[in-house]
């Protein structure tokens, strides 16, 4: 009996049936798509990084290196379970072809590398230790589909080639963010090319021999469980082993895996908690308005005896069945959609985890979408147990104002959260691309960064780089920073290792949290990372250890950076003494430096009748070759964050679309859905309005009115609402990219086309809604108002 | 053309079959019939809410059935007054709201109908209140304007719909069972004012199933299964008649099978 009047009921309320199962099964699908990807991808990272045996700390360092130190050190720290040293082969970028494609405007140190002896092993397609032959290369997988490489294309560095012979997964350089890419070569290869370097060496322009690559180590170490990474990285520092370059901690690798990628799951999840709000909203609304319809029946049950359980269980039973109905879509849906948008995790991590954990993951986000559904479902019920025989069979039913007020606000809520879905992401996007962003970073707003590193005259190549920058006519305006390497005393009295970037921070500005960069002798700007860890806020002191001497530093101001592991400082000046461990040169050129306006968003500008680079970048890209053979590594800041962030812009974009897809569908069909429904709770109003001689345009121009009001008014709301408060949800990402309290860039004319689109939609939504008002009859209202 | 309302051939469905008849102005007639004889139908039709499977209908010089819905919309706005058995009033707006509702709608066109009444679609909304007090106080509901549909008695609330059917000035009224659902003093009140709105001139064509309502009216219809099968005509009810009256429409509807 309960199945037939189920079935019954399904089939005379099509449209409530359909759309409960519709809003069931989207929500599903995102809840499941977010615990797909997420699992996927932590799952991948995670088997990546296990089979590779990522270690626990790595020191990168360029220059003479004393393998016996790194083993006393060894000898004395029981928590070291095993060591390593990698190396490195730094490539000339513009030196190496791929495929036929230059790599000479990748902003990625491109080097050559032998296989891990002990750990840190680079994987193949199966994540398995490929075997290199001579003559062959195995190439990062990010290359593959940034350059269309298939096995067997050539390598080429400068005159030596390599055949390609499979891609690589590395664990610990997989992501953009990770600056470093690692070519597996043979052992043989790898000394073969460091030696035709030592032969292709040659002296610039400035007189200063120069080498096209450069040998770094990885001192890579495996620590017991349990043991803080921080403290070890002290140690290490404190006993004055080789560090001239950054060091790189696992779980560091891991947020930097995960962040790369997993940026687009964020974005879902926050599309599945707005569509899951908004369908328990909309299913709710649609058993209010089914309870009134079914007022006199429910009031009959209850006059003949019918236990409130059972009436209950009546509704329950429905629903039920759209619940597993709309989690059926939903996984399949999701299932299907994830493969798509799994394709990256699987290119640079290998198969995401798509067994039984995965279908055991995705089957209880299933079970707790749908259970939400449920328990507001028979919270609303409980609405009819309260109801008495009497009331329901005699009362009248709930229409009017007070209803229609409620599909107001609903509609405009629902138009609401539909805007704030496509705005986060396109302002998150907007606000990433745009060049400015690297200043919430910790790099300064510049056209062009000049890093001087691992060489034996830093100070001296930054002054002829700086008389070289002086002369240029180019340039409008530049700044050189020395990072000096100094100790800092702790509140506990033990000092530690610091390095503090000095000289005229207010030329290239970072985004300051707090305080103002340092102007003066003794102040000191922090990064967020250095400030917290030490527990200092701007006013606070610090003690520096210059030149033998105590001296105190007032902290300044406190910025964002993830450059340098995100724990660096910036001064005006520290003592003299103090060792320059590298420089970095902000330049900025004349909008007409290349012979045209210079394009600041960093594209590609082409020739379109050849199809080839302009003059202005040929120009630009020999003016860059020309200072990186003074001996500094010269990027453009605008490549640099495409090359940085470019796979996460991507993402993002994706994600944007297909939350905007998400937002129009929800808008759509809610909007049709609520105006069918007010059609017809109204149709003996609409009916009795056209026995009295009003025509169906008449009526439909005012439900058009009606119905589109509260649609613009979320919309202007989420539109205000969204470009002002979005910055706190968004910050959530940014910050864990290390970009703390930004603002957002917003893009006015494609939020605008956002906006007009959305609109656009609403109002054909709404016509559609409304199109039955036409079919209404005249004649419909004599029949009673019932 | 004799008749305000002219049907001819009209037939909807199983329901109607071939029905023709003329309504004269100023005339009151009734159609009477059993349950389920097409009534009702007929009255849909003749006043165009409904489309007739075949036939014509005249409104003065308009053809009803020639016209689109939007066309048929405004010649009930503008020309036909509508008293159903249900009173069919909005239950969100006051009595005075609803008895404003067409007028309101009527007053934003200029309209020309056959009497050239072109001036009154475009009062102001004071000027129509005005109008609808005064017909209001007429029927003997003055006070009760600002009054829910919910607080007033079912014949007050019909008297508000005959208002209402009269803020246009209808060409004719189409009356649907309008006693039908008030007690037999609020029956005895509406057909009074029914009444003496068509001896102001007023044309009226009622469905009922009272034999009382129906001896009020100059001729009756009798339609059984979908056809006109008797037609009786009374006249103009004279005073202290009506006896006589009621008798001769009972015996008729006892000949016609009642």
């Amino acid at each position: 009996m309960i199945i037939k009047l189920i079935m019954n009921d399904i089939k005379q309320n099509k449209l409530f049936s359909g759309m409960a199962v519709f809003f069931m099964a989207i929500s599903s699908m995102l809840t499941v798509l977010t615990v797909l990807l997420f699992s996927g991808l932590l799952g991948a990272i995670d088997g990546l990084m296990g089979k590779a045996q990522v270690p626990d700390y790595m020191q990168m360092h360029a220059g003479t290196l004393e393998p016996v130190e790194i083993s006393h050190f060894v000898g004395q720290h029981e928590e070291i379970r095993d060591w390593q040293i990698c190396r490195f082969l730094n490539l000339d970028n513009s030196r190496i072809t791929l495929g036929g494609h230059s790599l000479a405007d990748s902003t990625q140190d491109n080097g050559l590398s032998v296989q891990g002896e002990r750990f840190d092993y680079l994987l193949d397609q199966r994540n398995d230790k490929p075997r290199v032959l001579p003559g062959e290369v195995y190439v990062p997988s990010c290359y593959r589909i940034q350059y269309s490489l298939a096995v067997g294309d050539l390598m080429e560095i400068g005159e030596q080639e390599l055949v390609i012979a499979g891609f690589l997964r590395d664990a610990q350089m997989s992501s953009m963010m990770a600056s470093s890419k690692r070519f597996l070569v043979s052992e043989a290869d790898y000394e073969r090319i460091r030696q035709q370097d030592g032969r292709n060496a040659g002296v610039s322009s400035a007189g200063s021999t120069y080498h096209i690559m450069q040998e770094e180590y990885l001192i890579e170490f495996l620590l017991r469980d349990g043991t803080d990474t921080n403290a070890f990285g002290s140690a290490y520092a404190a006993a004055g082993l080789p560090a001239n370059g950054p060091a790189i901690t696992k779980p560091l690798v891991r947020m930097m895996n995960a962040l790369s990628d997993g940026t687009m799951g964020f974005i879902i999840f926050l599309a599945s908690i707005v569509v899951l709000l908004i369908s328990i909203l909309c299913i709710c609304f649609m058993l209010s308005l089914q309870l009134e319809r079914d007022r006199k029946d429910v009031g009959m049950l209850k006059a003949l005896g019918v236990g409130k359980v059972q009436i209950r269980r009546l509704y329950m039973a429905k629903y039920l069945v759209f619940a597993v109905c709309g989690a059926g879509a939903g996984f399949l849906a999701a299932v299907l959609l994830s493969s798509p948008l799994e394709r990256q995790i699987r290119e640079l991590y290998g198969e995401p985890d798509s067994g039984l954990q995965a279908i055991i993951s995705g089957m209880a986000a299933i079970a707790v979408t749908e259970g939400i559904f449920l328990f507001f479902i028979l919270q609303f019920l409980k609405r009819v147990e309260r109801l008495s025989a009497l009331e329901a069979l005699f009362s009248s039913r709930e229409q009017g104002r007070k209803a229609g007020w409620k599909q107001s606000l609903l509609v405009g809520f629902v138009a609401f959260a539909c805007i704030f879905l496509v705005l986060i992401p396109q302002n998150l996007y907007t606000t990433m691309s745009d060049p400015a962003f690297v200043s919430y970073m910790g790099i300064g707003n510049s056209d062009i960064r000049m890093d001087v590193r691992q060489t034996a005259d830093i100070e001296g190549r930054t002054e002829r780089m700086c008389v070289a920058l002086g002369e240029d006519v180019r340039i409008l305006k530049y700044v050189a920073l020395y990072t000096k390497s100094c100790m800092v005393v702790l509140p506990d009295g033990r000092t530690s290792h610091f390095h503090v970037e000095t000289g005229n921070h207010t030329i290239f500005p970072v985004n300051y949290l707090e305080g103002e960069p340092p102007v003066g002798e003794k102040e000191i700007a922090l990064s967020s990372m250095n400030a917290e860890e030490m527990g200092l806020s701007v006013g606070d002191r610090l003690r520096l250890l210059t030149n033998g001497e105590e001296t105190d530093y007032t902290v300044c101001g406190i910025y964002a950076d993830i450059t340098n592991g995100g724990k660096t400082a910036k001064a005006y000046q520290v003592g003299e003494e103090a060792p320059v461990v590298w420089s970095v040169l902000y330049v900025s050129f004349k909008d007409d430096a290349f012979g045209g306006i210079f394009s600041r968003d960093g594209s590609v500008e082409e020739d379109s009748s050849k199809g080839e680079l302009s003059r202005e970048s040929v120009a630009k890209e020999a003016w860059m070759e020309q200072y990186r053979r003074m001996g500094a590594d010269v990027i453009d800041i605008a490549d640099y964050v495409k090359g940085t962030y470019g796979q996460t812009l991507e993402q993002i974009s994706l994600a944007s679309k297909v939350a905007f897809g998400a937002a129009i569908s929800v808008l759509v069909l809610v909007v049709v859905l609520f105006m069918r429904l007010i059609v017809e709770q109204r149709r003996y109003s609409l009916s009795l309005y056209k026995a009295l001689g009003f025509t169906a345009w008449d009526i439909k121009r005012r439900y058009f009115i009606k119905g589109m009001l509260p649609v613009a008014i979320g919309i202007v709301a989420g539109f205000l609402l969204g470009n002002a408060y979005g910055e706190g949800i968004c910050g959530i990402v940014l910050q864990s990219f290390g970009a703390e309290r930004f603002r957002f860039v917003i893009d006015l004319a494609e939020v605008s086309w956002i906006v007009f689109w959305l609109l656009l939609t609403a109002m054909a939504a709404v016509w559609a809604g409304i199109a039955e008002i036409r079919r209404i009859k005249a004649c419909e209202c004599l029949s009673g108002q019932d | 053309m004799d008749g305000l309302l002219k049907v001819e051939s009209l037939r909807k469905g199983q329901i109607l079959d071939n029905v023709s008849f003329e309504v004269k102005p100023g005339e009151m007639l009734a159609i009477m019939g059993p349950s389920g004889s097409g009534k009702s139908t007929l009255l849909y039709q003749v006043a165009g809410m409904d489309e007739p499977s075949s036939g014509k209908v005249w409104l003065g010089d308009t053809e009803i059935t020639g016209l689109s819905e939007d066309g048929k919309a405004k010649l009930r706005l503008h020309r036909m007054g509508f008293v159903f058995q249900q009173m069919n009033m909005m239950a969100n707006l006051n009595l005075l709201d609803n008895i404003l509702l067409p007028a309101m709608q009527a007053r934003r066109k200029t309209y020309s109908n056959m009497t050239g009444r072109q001036g009154e679609s475009r009062m102001t909304k004071s000027e129509l209140e005005i109008k609808a007090q005064r017909l209001m106080q007429k029927f003997g509901i003055a006070n009760l304007g600002s009054r829910k549909i919910t607080q007033v008695s079912g014949g007050q609330l019909q008297r508000a719909c005959i208002c209402r059917s009269m803020m246009n000035a209808p060409e004719i009224l189409f009356a649907d069972e309008p006693t039908g659902a008030l007690n037999k003093s609020a029956a005895q009140e509406v057909m009074e004012v029914l009444l003496g709105l068509n001896r102001e001139g007023v044309t009226i064509l009622m469905v009922t199933h009272d034999s009382k309502v129906a001896s009020c009216c100059d001729r009756i219809l009798y339609l059984l299964d979908g056809r006109i099968c008797g037609e009786l005509v009374m006249g103009k009810p004279k005073p202290d008649c009506q006896k006589q009256r009621e008798e001769k429409v009972n015996n008729w509807l006892m000949g016609m099978g009642w």
